[in-house]
C-alpha cells in the first residue's frame, strides 16, 4: 500500500486539473462557488480513504494508482447522434430525457416534452437557460461530504439535471436522465450532479441511467441530491449499466419530509468498478422509503452497495431489499446501516441482503448494522449467502431445459424480484436483458453438474 | 418394452434405498407402485428422471431399449420422461407462462422440431389449461410460488399436458387432491393415454386406481418389488394392509 501523502496527491491531482480546466471552460457561476469552495475546502481536509476506515475497509481503490484521470475536455462526443445511442434507448422512451454526454448536457440529444405547469427542468451548466432561483438555493442543501469523492464532486461539478415540482403537481410519466459515456484516449472523470426536488404533495418518476458506449475506462463520480417534501412521493429508478472497464461511484443523499414516500430501485450491472452510497434521512414523520437493489459482479467485477439510513424521528418505515449475484472473481460488498435515534419511536425497518454464488472463486462482504437507540421499535435483518438450489435446478432440467438455460432462468428470476420493484416497464425489461446477457458471456466455472 | 428396470441398486450418500429392483413396463400401459412410506418409491422416480445424488451400482435401466444411465435430465425429458414431483418446486421470479415456453422449445429443439413463437404457443397453452381446469391467472405468476397443494397438482399436469411424454411418471400427484381436482388430474392422465404412452403411477390410495385402471399393480417395499398384481391387488392391500407382504419379503 501506498504512503498517505502519495495517496493523497491522486485526488488533489484530479482536483487541480480539474480546477485548471474549469477557469478555462466554464462560465461565470456565482451562485455555485459556494459549493465548489465547500468542496474544494474537503477534498483539501479529506485523506483518500483507506482500509481503517470502516466504511471503506472493503472497497478497493487501487484504481487510482494505475490511471492518471483526466478532466473531460468537450471533444468529438459532442457531435454524437440520435442513432449512436440507439441501443441505450428505453424500448418505450420518456417524453422527458435529459441526456449527458460524458457528463455534460447535450441539447441535441434530449427530449423536452411539454411538461405539467409547475416542473421545472434546468441544468447545473445552464444548458437549459438560466437556473431559477429555487433550484439554485436548493443546490447543496443537504450533501454532506462523507467521503473525499463527495467533496470532490463538489469542487469540480461538471453539469447535472436539476429538477423541481411545485407543491402538489403530479407528473405523469418519468424522466430520464441519461448518462452516456464515450471512452477517450486517457481515462477521464466527470463529476455529475443532479438535484431533484419535490415540494408538498408532488409526485414524480424519475429514471437514471449511466450507460457506457463502447468498452472505454473512465470514472463517473456522481452525486444526487433528493429532497421531498410532506406527503410528496418520488420513484426512483437508478440503473448502472457502464461500461465493463468503468468506475462508477454514486453518493446518493436522500431527504424525506413528513408522510413522504420514496422508492428506490437500484440495478447496479455493469462497470469494473462500482459503488453506490445511498444514504435517506427521516426528517418528518409518517415517512415510508423503500429501497431495492440488485447488484452483479461477474468475473473481476467488483460491487458496493453501503447504506446509511437514518430514523431520527418517530414512526417511519423504511425497506432495504438488497441482492447479489456474483460470479468468477467477482466481489459484493453490502454495508446496511440503519440508525433509529432516541426519539425514533415506532420505526419500522426490515433490512435484507441475498447472494447467489454462482462460483466459489466469488466473494461477498454483507455487513448489516441496526443500531437502534429507541425502545419501542420493530426492527430486523437478515442475510444469505447461497448457491443456487438443487432442487430448482432439477424441476427446470426434468422439464427439458439444459442445466446452462435453467441456472439462468434462476439467477434472473431472483433479480426478477428486484426488477419488479420498478414502475417502468420498459426499465424492467431492459434491466433483464441486460443481465441475462452478461450472465450469458460469463466466464464458464469450474462447474459442477 | 417401454421400460426395463433390471436388478436395480442405488445408493443415496452411501445408503442403499434400492435394493436389486425389477420392473418392466410395456408401451401404452399403466402401472401402479403402491408401498409403505420409505420403501424407496421417490428414490426410483427420482432416479428414472436423472437426479444428481443417487449413485447406481448395479442393475440396468433401458428406455426404448437405450440405457438412461448417466443421461443428464434434460436429454431424459427430451425423450420423453415426465416426473410429476410429489413435492413440485417453487421457483420465485420465473414466471410460469415463460417456463412451460421455455421447456416445451428447449425439448423440441433438442429433438429437431420447430420451435413454438409466442402466438403458437399461447393457442396450445390455452387448450392444455381447458383441459385441467386451470385458472389462466396462475401463468402469470411465478412457477408454483405461492400454489396451493392442489394448484401446485394441477401445475404438474399441465406440463404433462403440454409436454406429451412417452413415460409419464406420477409420483403421489393425488395426494392432498379434493374430489374434483382428483378427477382433473384422472382425465388428464386418461386423455394422454394411447398405444405408444406408458404410465407409472405412484400412489397411497386405492381411489385413484378407480379413475385411472391400471394393467398392473406393484408393492415396493424395502426397495424391491415385492409382489405384482393386477388391479386387483391394490383392492387386497387396501383391506390388509402391507403386514403380510414384508413378512414374506423377509422369507424370500
Ligand atoms: N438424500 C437422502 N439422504 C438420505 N436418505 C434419503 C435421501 N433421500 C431419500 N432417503 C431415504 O430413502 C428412503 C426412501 O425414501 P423415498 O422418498 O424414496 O420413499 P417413498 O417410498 O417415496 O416414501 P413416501 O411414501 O413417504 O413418499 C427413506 O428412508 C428416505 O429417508
Ligand atoms: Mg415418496
Amino acid at each position: 500500500m501506498s504512503s498517505d501523502t502519495q495517496t493523497q496527491h491522486d485526488v488533489q491531482e484530479i482536483l487541480r486539473l480539474g480546477q485548471q480546466r474549469m477557469a478555462r471552460v466554464m462560465p461565470d457561476t456565482d451562485w455555485q462557488s459556494a459549493t465548489r469552495k465547500r468542496g474544494t475546502a474537503g477534498v483539501a481536509t479529506m485523506a483518500r480513504p483507506d482500509r481503517k476506515q470502516e466504511a471503506w475497509r472493503y472497497t478497493p481503490l487501487g484504481f487510482l494508482d494505475q490511471a492518471e484521470f483526466q478532466p473531460i475536455v468537450e471533444g468529438p462526443f459532442d457531435a454524437l447522434q440520435l442513432s449512436d445511442i440507439d441501443d441505450l434507448m428505453l424500448t418505450d422512451p420518456p417524453r422527458i430525457r435529459l441526456v449527458f454526454v460524458n457528463g455534460y448536457l447535450a441539447s441535441g440529444l434530449c427530449a423536452m416534452a411539454k411538461s405539467a405547469d409547475g416542473v421545472t427542468l434546468s441544468s447545473l451548466a445552464g444548458g437549459l437557460g438560466e437556473v431559477p432561483a429555487m433550484l439554485r438555493q436548493q443546490l447543496d442543501a443537504i450533501a454532506e461530504h462523507n467521503h473525499v469523492f463527495a467533496a470532490l464532486n463538489s469542487a469540480l461539478m461538471s453539469d447535472g439535471a436539476l429538477i423541481h415540482l411545485a407543491a402538489g403537481v403530479h407528473l405523469d410519466g418519468p424522466i430520464e436522465i441519461l448518462h452516456v459515456s464515450v471512452g477517450l484516449e486517457q481515462p477521464g472523470i466527470c463529476h455529475p450532479r443532479h438535484l431533484i426536488v419535490l415540494e408538498d404533495g408532488a409526485r414524480a418518476e424519475v429514471i437514471e441511467r449511466y450507460c457506457g458506449l463502447g468498452d472505454g475506462a473512465y470514472f463517473t463520480n456522481a452525486l444526487i441530491e433528493v429532497s421531498l417534501g410532506s406527503d410528496s412521493e418520488l420513484l426512483h429508478q437508478r440503473m448502472q449499466e457502464e461500461s465493463p472497464h468503468a468506475q462508477h461511484l454514486s453518493d446518493l443523499q436522500v431527504h424525506l419530509g413528513a408522510r413522504s414516500l420514496y422508492r428506490l430501485t437500484l440495478a447496479a450491472l455493469g462497470g469494473a468498478w462500482s459503488r453506490n452510497d445511498v444514504r435517506v434521512t427521516f426528517g418528518g414523520e409518517g415517512a415510508t422509503a423503500e429501497l431495492d437493489g440488485l447488484m452483479l459482479a461477474r468475473d473481476r467485477q467488483f460491487n458496493d452497495v453501503h447504506l446509511d439510513v437514518r430514523h431520527e424521528v418517530p414512526h417511519c418505515t423504511s425497506r432495504e431489499t438488497f441482492k447479489g449475484i456474483l460470479d468468477g472473481s467477482g466481489r459484493v460488498v453490502f454495508d446496511g446501516h440503519i440508525v433509529v435515534a432516541r426519539d425514533a419511536q415506532k420505526t419500522d425497518a426490515v433490512l435484507s441482503n441475498r447472494n447467489l454464488m454462482l462460483a466459489r472463486s466469488a466473494e461477498v462482504d454483507t455487513k448489516p448494522q441496526l443500531e437502534i437507540y429507541a425502545d419501542d421499535v420493530k426492527c430486523s435483518h437478515g442475510t444469505t449467502v447461497g448457491e443456487l438450489d438443487p432442487d430448482m435446478l432439477f424441476y427446470l432440467r426434468s422439464r427439458g431445459i439444459p442445466a446452462d438455460q435453467a441456472k439462468q432462468m434462476l439467477c434472473q428470476g431472483f433479480a426478477q424480484e428486484v426488477f419488479d420493484t420498478m414502475a417502468s416497464q420498459a426499465l424492467r425489461a431492459r434491466a433483464g436483458q441486460l443481465l441475462a446477457s452478461r450472465l450469458l458471456t460469463s466466464t464458464p466455472e469450474q462447474g459442477e453438474r | 418394452m417401454m421400460l426395463s428396470i433390471k436388478n436395480l441398486k442405488a445408493q443415496v450418500e452411501g445408503k442403499e434405498i434400492i435394493k436389486g429392483l425389477d420392473l418392466q413396463v410395456g408401451p401404452g400401459e399403466v402401472h401402479a407402485i403402491m408401498g409403505p412410506n420409505g420403501s424407496g418409491k421417490s428414490t426410483l422416480a427420482h432416479i428414472l428422471a436423472g437426479r444428481d445424488g443417487y449413485d447406481v451400482t448395479d442393475g440396468e435401466i433401458l428406455f426404448e431399449g437405450r440405457s438412461l444411465i448417466g443421461l443428464a435430465p434434460e436429454e431424459r425429458a427430451s425423450r420423453g420422461i415426465f416426473l410429476a414431483f410429489q413435492y413440485p418446486v417453487e421457483l420465485p421470479g420465473v414466471n410460469n407462462t415463460h417456463f412451460l415456453k421455455e421447456a416445451l422449445n428447449a425439448q423440441r429443439k433438442a429433438r429437431g422440431e420447430p420451435e413454438l413463437d409466442s402466438v403458437a404457443f399461447l393457442k396450445l397453452i390455452r387448450e392444455k389449461l381447458a383441459m385441467v381446469s386451470m385458472s389462466p391467472e396462475l401463468l402469470k405468476r411465478p412457477v408454483n410460488a405461492g400454489f396451493s397443494g392442489g394448484e401446485k397438482k394441477r401445475n404438474e399436469i399441465l406440463q404433462m399436458a403440454l409436454l406429451e411424454p412417452r413415460l409419464a411418471i406420477l409420483d403421489e400427484t393425488d395426494s392432498g387432491l379434493d374430489i374434483d381436482a382428483l378427477k382433473t388430474v384422472s382425465d388428464g392422465v386418461n386423455a394422454l393415454r394411447s398405444p405408444d404412452r406408458s404410465v407409472i403411477l405412484v400412489t397411497h390410495y386405492q381411489r385413484l386406481l378407480d379413475y385411472i385402471q391400471p394393467d398392473f399393480v406393484h408393492v415396493l417395499a424395502g426397495g424391491r418389488i415385492v409382489r405384482s398384481g393386477d388391479k386387483g391387488l391394490a383392492k387386497e392391500l387396501e383391506a390388509k394392509g402391507y403386514g403380510w407382504l414384508s413378512g414374506q419379503d423377509e422369507a424370500a
